[in-house]
């Protein structure tokens, strides 16, 4: 029987990865401009802190284009991703071509409409982003979410005007106190139960 | 001595109705439960009357699960579910490790060292625990093991660099020696020929807390997350409280409710003088110069090893290779584990059935035959590149592995009786440091995909349970070998000295060399010295 149950969800698993053709990132033009500051601090790379700092992300159609290069653009999706040093010996965040498999940018900061002229936005980094270095890119998509164009606040090389972001680090003062409290116990309880059994074999033994 | 009484009468010299079924070979032997007949209701040193029907030594005969008489059947579900909480205390990082790496900021190497670290403190631990059993009893063994690593869970909560994280994972995995005291247990109250099965369904149903973590862990983390609301790194921080109070609580149980003997604990039976100090110099010394000690850890680091690997990676592997959510990904891994419930048992099962006919030598062929095609199917899981058919695989693999587990620990209980402890615990190490040896060589480094390190893995499977080969037995054989005139006696009782026999120490391994001749299988004639049947040349 678990081998039936497995078997049919096996087929509804294959059914539904059958999604649609992959996008190739080498096949996408550079088209947007995408700038990032550090709200409190008015630069365009340097630390930010999660849960605290806001990046102002503006973008906008490169004007060496013409408009007409916008005419299938319905949004675009800005997003928050690893440079290279962070990606080191960290397979999950791995860099792919195929769109679908690519992992680099796996936070997703806004969508907006898209416009020729641009928009921007402020986004608070929010506390479940992981201390790393970043960089902003824009995708210029379709109806259908596939990706048409891209910008980034990083060049080629993704090294510079890079965001450091410091985590937060998800402990809190009740759960330090909680933790102490229940070893205490553990470790309490069992001398106190040896103890006990130790005395009553003394007494019987007597 | 009381019990040296009863046990002389119970001794017929092979007359008919006797209490030693199974010696002459003429008479029918029963799997499961084996007929009573003419044998007087047993009674434990208070005088109270088993629940079970039980042998010489006053093991149990048969298995019922849905009782929790004691002391056996306690014994049985108290200890499978101490070791099922360790199992999932040990376990309970990797289902949340997507959370966790991207708090502590961790590479594949640190997760790597965490995930080997989980394992390895179990190779001293494993070793320790089995001189501890041996020496104070399983009982003490188990649950002072359980609480104090609790500590050491409620220290992950607090865990903010990787190497803290992989600290607490090596503390945390110290108590997966209970494994050992579960082991030691099952052998001390369950009847050779259900040795098997017993030793089988408590730790297969043990090890399915590997299984039961890779669900619960992502539901309680995400029942924080939304119902409490705390952020994603806090929120696994909580999770974490969960198989720490599980730990202790079951601790506390095992302390107030077990019992290490059928006959009582351990310290009971040392007043009254049943139970009797051995020396650990001895028991060591026995473990250490039986090779067959070396070759079974060995093998068990290729089934149960492996199994180790598999729960530290499976969860991560699914998630990244295929691309799934955390939650899904979870219930993929969990199913590796739950095969347990029944894979591991029947592997025991298996072992029982198998000796029945042919005794010891097809329990080894029965071992090395399922874990020779768990190896396969580990080559298969590597090379399967669709999600549907890596599920399919991955639950036949994980049939073959675990039964591979159980199917050892048919074995184990018969390789020595005064170091039965020792041995356990050296065969339990023997798996972790399989798991330490597999994750360092193909798990660690981005050298190998994850994919191409099962793969590997599966051939060293396929390599390292050739040894089987070599085991030998003098009164029952080998794989290829046939038995020699040695008896049952002769191989237990050789393991105590002659001053030490004329102490009279050795009654206990002469009742179990009594109970052992099952091994030589159906059909074979007995070969007792004289008439008798051994057990009363004092």
């Amino acid at each position: 029987m678990k081998f039936s149950v497995a078997f049919v969800m096996t087929l509804m698993l294959a059914s539904v990865s059958m999604a649609q053709a992959s996008v190739l990132f080498s096949t996408l033009e550079r088209t947007l401009v995408v700038e990032a500051k550090i709200k409190e601090q008015e630069i365009s790379s340097g630390i930010a802190l999660a849960g605290v700092s806001h990046l102002v992300i503006s973008w906008h159609l490169n004007e060496s284009f013409p408009v007409s290069v916008g005419d299938k653009y319905v949004n675009v999706k800005l997003r928050l991703c690893y440079a290279p040093v962070s990606q080191i010996d960290r397979g999950w965040r791995k860099t792919n071509d195929d769109l679908h498999k690519d992992k680099t940018c796996t936070k997703g900061i806004a969508q907006q409409k898209y416009i020729f002229s641009g928009n921007s936005t402020t986004w608070r980094v929010t506390k479940d982003v992981p201390g790393a270095v970043y960089f902003v890119r824009a995708y210029a998509v379709d109806a259908e979410g596939n990706q048409l164009a891209f910008g980034q606040t990083t060049d080629k090389a993704k090294t510079a005007n890079l965001i450091t972001v410091l985590p937060i680090s998800g402990r809190t003062g009740n759960i330090d106190i909680a933790a102490a409290i229940f070893s205490a116990f553990s470790v309490v309880s069992l001398t106190g139960f040896l103890g006990l059994e130790s005395m009553r074999s003394k007494r019987t033994s007597k | 001595m009381s019990s040296n009484a009863e046990w002389q009468e119970g001794n017929s010299k092979g007359e008919p109705g006797s209490s030693l079924h199974g010696v002459t070979g003429r008479e029918p032997v029963f799997q499961m439960t084996m007929a009573t007949v003419g044998e007087q209701e047993a009674t434990d040193l208070k005088g109270r009357k088993f629940a079970l029907p039980v042998d010489s030594e006053h093991k149990a005969k048969t298995v019922r699960l849905y009782s929790v008489a004691a002391p056996h059947m306690r014994t049985f579900h108290l200890s499978w579910i101490a070791f099922m909480i360790c199992f999932f205390s040990t376990f309970a990082a990797p289902p949340l490790m997507p959370v966790i790496r991207d708090n502590l900021g961790l590479t594949k190497g640190d997760i790597g060292n965490a995930g080997i670290a989980s394992v390895a403190g179990a190779v001293v631990s494993r070793l320790l625990m089995g001189t501890i059993c041996d020496l104070v009893g399983p009982r003490y063994g188990c649950a002072i093991l359980m609480m104090i690593t609790a500590p050491a869970i409620f220290c992950m909560p607090l865990v903010s660099t990787p190497v803290g994280f992989i600290l607490v994972r090596f503390f945390i995995g110290f108590c997966l020696a209970t494994f050992v005291s579960c082991q030691f247990w099952m052998s001390s109250m369950f009847n050779s020929k259900i040795v098997g099965i017993a030793n089988g369904t408590a730790a297969g149903w043990g090890n399915m807390g590997g299984g039961i973590v890779q669900l619960v862990m992502p539901l309680v983390f995400d029942i924080i997350r939304r119902d409490i609301g705390s952020e994603k790194f806090t929120a696994w921080r909580i999770a974490f409280f969960v198989p720490g109070v599980l730990q202790v609580m079951m601790g506390l149980l095992v302390l107030t409710l077990g019992q290490d003997l059928p006959d009582g604990n351990y310290a009971e039976l040392k007043r009254e003088g049943e139970k009797v100090n051995d020396s650990f110099k001895k028991v060591f010394l026995y473990a250490v110069t039986n090779y067959r000690t070396y070759i079974f850890a060995l093998t068990y680091g290729y089934c149960f090893g492996v199994e180790l690997t598999v729960d530290n990676i499976i969860a991560e592997y699914f998630y990244d290779r295929f691309d799934l959510n955390l939650q899904t990904a979870g219930i993929i891994a969990s199913t590796f584990g739950l095969m347990n419930l029944f894979s591991r048992p029947l592997g025991g099962v298996l072992s029982d059935v198998v000796a029945a006919r042919w005794g010891m030598r097809g329990r080894l062929w029965n071992l090395w035959i399922i874990q020779t095609v768990g190896g396969v199917l580990c080559i298969v899981l590597g090379l399967t590149g669709q999600l549907g058919p890596a599920i399919a695989v991955m639950l036949i693999f994980s049939f073959f592995v675990q039964a591979a587990c159980g199917a050892t620990f048919g074995i184990i209980p018969f390789i020595s009786r005064r170091s039965l402890g020792i041995i356990s615990g050296a065969t339990g190490a023997g798996g972790n440091i399989g798991a330490v040896t597999t994750q360092g060589i193909f798990f660690m480094s981005s050298k190998y995909t994850t994919e191409d390190g099962i793969m590997l893995m599966g051939i060293m499977i396929v390599a390292c349970t050739l040894p089987v080969i070599f085991v030998h037995f003098p009164q029952w054989g080998s794989m290829f070998l046939p038995a020699s005139k040695a008896t049952e006696e002769d191989y237990y009782v050789s393991e105590w000295n002659k001053e030490e026999q004329s102490n009279g120490l050795h009654h206990a391994s002469m009742k179990f060399a009594e109970n052992a001749k099952s091994e030589r299988g159906r059909q074979s004639p007995p070969r007792s010295k004289g008439q008798a049947v051994g057990v009363d040349q004092l």
